[in-house]
């Protein structure tokens, strides 16, 4: 559950930008969380539920997560294949085994709604 | 400016670096009132943890010191392969060794009884070590070090294949281990481990004729995600393949020593 630990990190990012734009309330948060990222998206909202009601300042906040495509390319032909984030057995186009991931594993505060 | 020693780390800007660039989508100079505030930020969760882990590099480099991030289930020997590479190499290599579990100073004090110098974090629930704890851990181990210069950092993740595997902690090298009684299937199922180590140890390789762990299946299964591992089996107990874990460390070191001497 390092999701916990990541919540926190983002709570305090909140605090800040809400201190920078004199907001006394976060309306929404929106996150990506690519499918890669090690981060389980349940495991997230979890936490961000639980520490998030213990501010007032995020206590009505909506948590709106984006999770984009992961794509995989095969080495040998370099055919590419997006998926939710599930390594492909083999490449379509070829049927080698070397598939490499590229993206999908990024964690970003893309924007915050506030008052 | 790092709160232990004072030294100019880059990791602590977090919250004050993320105005470059906003979008804002309102009358910027008015914000009272009821009127909703929508800001772009675009700025990664891991940048205050990524930004520690440079700074932490950064200080391994100037002090010549090779640091490796030992990342594996509870269990499948990290401990006891420190154990034994001190006992192989302590005599011709400065090692220090910094200790992450969830409770007690065990693996530490095992560690310090080999004569190197330890020092024991205790994360008290959390599953991972992060850059900050090893900033603070690392110049603990120097002070206990009592000013001898160090050549090899071992840092021993809290047992854990899945979170350890998110956070850089700067170090040169992370090595991923899985012993002969875990089974051939973790890198398929823990796959972030392994695509983002640079080795990956099989150990306990003495338990083979006990269990069904097929070496090769579980090499091609680690090499399929990540082609540039570098893979060596061993037993740590019986020494068996051993020699070319602590070739690679010599190596390691090796290297480093030349490329101080150069600068």
């Amino acid at each position: 559950m390092h999701e916990i630990s990541l919540v926190q990190n983002l709570l305090q990012q909140l605090r800040d930008i809400a201190r920078e734009n004199n907001a006394s309330r976060v309306l929404r948060v929106t996150m990506l969380i690519g499918p890669l990222s090690g981060v389980v998206v349940d495991s997230f909202t979890f936490g961000f539920d639980i520490l998030a009601r213990e501010d007032d300042l995020f206590r009505d906040a909506t948590l709106d997560i984006v999770v984009p495509s992961a794509i995989f390319r095969c080495s040998s032909c370099g055919h590419q294949e997006e998926t939710d984030g599930e390594r492909p057995e083999c490449c379509a186009a070829c049927g080698d085994r070397i598939i490499i991931a590229h993206g999908g594993d990024d964690l970003i505060l893309q924007q915050v709604e506030m008052e | 400016m790092c709160d232990v020693c004072g030294c100019h780390s880059h990791g602590h800007d977090h919250g004050h670096d993320h105005g470059h660039g906003h979008g804002h989508d309102h009358q910027h100079d008015q914000p009272a009132g009821n009127e909703a505030l929508i800001v772009d930020i675009n700025r990664s969760l891991f940048a205050a943890n990524d930004a520690m882990a440079r700074s932490n590099r950064e200080h391994f480099d100037a002090d010549g010191v090779i640091t490796v991030n030992l990342i594996s289930s509870p269990g499948s020997g990290k401990t006891t392969l420190l154990e034994h590479t001190i006992d192989r190499l302590g005599s011709e290599i400065a090692i220090g060794v910094i200790e992450g579990d969830i409770e007690t100073e065990r693996d530490a004090q095992r560690i310090r009884a080999k004569g190197v110098p330890a020092i024991q974090l205790t994360t008290g629930g959390a599953c991972h070590l992060d850059a900050s704890m090893i900033h603070r851990a690392y110049h603990q181990l120097q002070k206990e070090a009592g000013g001898d210069r160090l050549d090899l950092v071992v840092i021993e993740n809290v047992g854990n294949l899945v979170c350890p595997a998110t956070f850089d902690l700067g170090e040169h090298q992370r090595i991923v281990l899985v012993s002969v009684p875990e089974g051939p299937d973790k890198p398929a199922k823990y796959p972030k481990a392994f695509t983002s180590s640079q080795v990956f140890l099989i150990t306990k390789t003495d338990l083979l004729p006990y269990f069904d762990f097929p070496v090769e299946e579980a090499t091609r299964e680690a090499l399929v995600l990540n082609p540039a591992l570098k893979v060596m089996a061993f037993s740590s107990t019986t020494g068996e393949g051993f020699d070319a874990w602590l070739e690679h460390l010599r190596h390691l070191v090796n290297r480093r020593r030349t490329q101080s001497e150069r600068v």
